[in-house]
């Protein structure tokens, strides 16, 4: 009997390989997604439990990792839409303290507030697209939706963060 | 004042967020064990519709306790 079967049958050993083959995968997926380590491990494990619990619905010819990062997506777009305003740790380093770079620092401060206040879904498939550069086709499958809504996601939270920032009378940084 | 394009955005917010370590510092599987563990006691429906079943009979006819304390 193959490990998924073995898994999917509720065998603790079955999992326990999979947690160590998939583990690294599912954080990495869900930290380029919530974009803090701490945050990025509790939905891990959460993820990881879910999957444990859910077993029985896996089709043991099913592909695991797609089926893992789904539930990870689902869990970071929950995470995003109770905690939409919370600043992520990954912000700007101090820096020297000229004038320019404040400005410069204000703005990037503006732009990932307005970006926060995004819808969770469009936030989750901005950040993969246009931050992560990952494929549409990976983010679709993870969001369990076509290529296609993913761009017009995409296409949308560049439309509203656009509409934002002139509204705000915040302009593109000068090269 | 110049005001954002669509590929603008994509740049700016590129510059705002920093890109994020990937890689997990540790094992996540003690602390999944011991989540697995706190699951709480279910107890299943038959449980509690045997219960309700004891409670109504006593309620209704209460010599019946007699006669179980004799049989236990």
């Amino acid at each position: 009997m193959d490990l998924l079967q073995r898994f999917a049958l509720g065998e603790i050993d079955a999992f326990e390989t999979l947690v160590h083959q998939f583990q690294g995968e599912i954080y990495a997926w869900t930290v380029r997604i919530v974009r803090d380590p701490g945050t990025a491990e509790d939905l891990t494990v959460e993820t990881l439990w879910r999957i444990y619990r859910a077993r029985q619905r896996f089709r043991p010819d099913g592909n695991f990792g797609a089926w893992a990062r789904r539930i990870a997506t689902n869990l970071a777009i929950d995470h995003l839409r109770l905690k939409p305003r919370e600043e992520s740790l990954t912000t700007e380093p101090v820096g020297v303290p000229q004038p320019d770079r404040l400005v410069q620092r204000e703005t990037r401060d503006k732009i990932r507030q307005a970006f926060r206040r995004l819808p969770a879904k469009l936030q989750v498939a901005a950040t993969l697209a246009l931050i992560e550069e990952q494929p549409y086709e990976e983010i679709a499958d993870a969001l369990g939706t076509s290529a296609g809504a993913v761009k017009l996601r995409v296409f949308r939270a560049v439309r509203i963060l656009r509409k934002r920032l002139n509204q705000a009378g915040i302009g593109p940084e000068q090269k | 004042m110049t005001k954002y394009d669509d590929r603008q955005i994509g740049d700016a917010l590129k510059r705002s967020f920093h890109p994020v370590h990937t890689e997990l510092e540790r094992d996540l599987w003690p602390q999944l064990l011991r989540k697995l563990d706190d699951r709480p006691v279910r107890v299943p429906w038959y449980d509690w519709a045997l219960a309700g079943l004891s409670a109504a009979m006593f309620l209704g006819f209460p010599r019946l306790i007699f006669v179980f304390a004799y049989h236990l």
